[in-house]
């Protein structure tokens, strides 16, 4: 009798316990966002939206953020699918043609690695490659120092997705007279939703980072016009906005982090929709 | 003169020697039937036959299969043309992640047959096994929407569209529900003739039912094999005895 119900005090005080750091976490990003929604919403504008700072716009002046915005979506797109095109076939040879190799191991561990490293350094990285190349800060370097910080994101992320691919998936297919080749489109249709989740998580961590693209992409007030010519990007209007000792203004870099945090989350939406279209097929 | 003969075959896990000098001839357009205990090498036997073995990067192969002369252990041996002539039904229905239609219309596609008549192809495929009437309405949807029964059904389809010759079961009843498994029973029964059939099997009814051929194997040892008729009527080896009367295995 008593063993009963100390075991149901121990279930009780667990279910708290996990419900308190649910709402713990959970209170972290409403904060976040109330923080950012009320401080910002006051200087969100159709004008910011829609043109480019204009003379005196970090005195606050007139203009907006509209190169920000479509610089990040260049830097984040471009990333991320030079990213894809690069991990996903990776991983696929990974798992079909070493799977258990030595090879495999090492890059696993290396990709950890590599996903560890702070973007500071790869922006330092892309900044002397680009001199090596006799690039200039421009969107093609930004989006090359971006590609490689989310790399191991992707490939890692996506990686996982094949390994828990039914291991009969393999054999089933290969009893068909299929080549190892048609067998990785069997793959792929199979793992294109956590292909699609990788790509997300990279796309998310590309538009956010900042240290990246300071020193690779550059900064202009123009909107973008050319692969080898400066961007401007939301992370960095951000914090130029932040760093002026104008309240207007700084009231402007929280509106530009709203405008930021609402990209990621129609893209998080978006996604969460294709998932449910193309995963209709995937095996369980 | 078409044939299928294993021919002094041996396979190792390892160290470990899962098959000891298999020598026998499979009997076209019936219904071989191996039997034996868990872990006797039933199924390492029928994958043998098509190859799949190797998937298992510890595995050694010696010896020789012969189909119609040609062996499929020969290093100039084309995989895939092996895999294509000879098919497998698994253990448990295994769908590809795709829709209903393409699940038999995948095999065609990567083959190139059925070119133009692809719809036509994939519903005689879907009758062939019974499954037409209860699909034709939603062909586009998921297979992994049909039941345990229809899903091995819709395997079966599958594996009958890429044409192939021979087609190994692997236990293919064991997974499902006694109607399901009945089903199944008579659709393989239905095969014979046009396809020389393999199957794997504990269970010894099953094999009395369906087999026109029957190996009886003993810790990766062929004991015994020989015409079903026969091969029940009376065992010349003291453990096929054993084993048929459940006294072992």
């Amino acid at each position: 009798m008593q063993r009963n119900q100390r075991r149901k005090l121990e279930e009780l005080f667990f279910t708290a316990l996990m419900r308190l750091c649910l709402a713990g976490a959970g209170l972290v990003l409403v904060l976040i966002l109330v923080i950012i929604a009320s401080r910002g919403i006051g200087a969100l504008s159709w004008e910011m939206l829609t043109q480019s700072p204009s003379g005196g716009f970090y005195t606050g002046q007139g203009g907006g953020i509209l190169n920000a915005i479509v610089g990040s979506l260049y830097l984040a797109t471009g990333a991320t699918l030079l990213a894809a095109v690069i991990a996903a076939p990776v991983v696929l040879y990974l798992h079909v043609y070493g799977s258990h190799s030595r090879s495999s191991q090492l890059l696993r561990l290396a990709l950890d690695v590599l996903w560890g490293i702070p973007s500071i350094v790869y922006g330092a990285f892309g900044f002397s490659l680009m001199v090596f190349l006799g690039l200039r800060a421009s969107l093609l370097a930004g989006i090359i120092a971006l590609t490689l910080v989310v790399i191991p994101i992707l490939a890692r992320t996506y990686d996982e997705v094949v390994a828990l691919a039914p291991r009969q998936l393999r054999e089933i297919t290969l009893a068909m007279g299929t080549t190892r080749a048609e067998y990785l489109g069997v793959l792929l249709r199979q793992t294109l939703p956590g292909l699609v989740t990788a790509l997300l998580l990279a796309f998310g961590r590309a538009i956010g980072d900042a240290a990246a693209v300071l020193f690779t992409a550059g900064y202009t007030d123009n909107m973008p016009n050319g692969l080898l010519r400066p961007v401007a990007s939301l992370p960095l209007a951000i914090f130029f906005q932040l760093s002026t000792p104008f309240p207007a203004v700084q009231a402007r870099a929280y509106a530009s982090a709203l405008v930021l945090t609402v990209i990621i989350l129609v893209v998080s939406i978006l996604a969460q929709w294709t998932l449910r279209h193309l995963g209709r097929h995937v095996i369980r | 003169m078409r044939s299928l003969s294993i021919r002094d075959l041996n396979v190792w896990y390892g160290p470990k020697q899962a098959l000891k000098a298999i020598n026998v001839d499979i009997p076209l357009g019936q219904i071989t039937a191996i039997i034996g205990p868990s872990g006797c090498g039933k199924t390492t036997l029928l994958k043998s036959l098509n190859r799949l073995l190797e998937l298992n990067e510890q595995v050694r192969v010696s010896g020789q299969v012969l189909l119609d002369e040609y062996n499929i252990y020969d290093p100039s041996a084309d995989v895939t043309e092996i895999r294509t002539r000879i098919g497998l039904l698994a253990q448990k229905p295994f769908p590809l992640p795709m829709s209903i239609y393409d699940n038999v219309a995948y095999g065609p596609r990567i083959h190139g047959l059925a070119r133009g008549v692809l719809d036509a192809n994939v519903r005689g495929h879907l009758e062939a096994v019974g499954l037409w009437s209860e699909v034709a309405d939603r062909l586009k949807a998921p297979a992994t929407g049909l039941s345990v029964g229809q899903q091995q059904r819709l395997c079966l389809a599958r594996a009958l569209a890429v044409e192939p010759e021979v087609l190994l079961c692997d236990e293919s009843t064991a997974s499902l529900d006694p109607i399901s498994a009945r089903g199944i029973e008579e659709l393989l029964r239905s095969l014979k003739g046009r396809y020389t059939l393999v199957i794997v099997t504990h269970n010894i009814d099953q094999a009395r039912r369906l087999a026109d051929h029957v190996v009886f194997m003993w810790l990766g040892e062929m004991i015994e094999h020989g015409p079903a008729a026969t091969f029940f009527e009376k065992q010349e080896n003291e453990l096929t005895q054993a084993y048929l009367a459940g006294e072992i295995g």
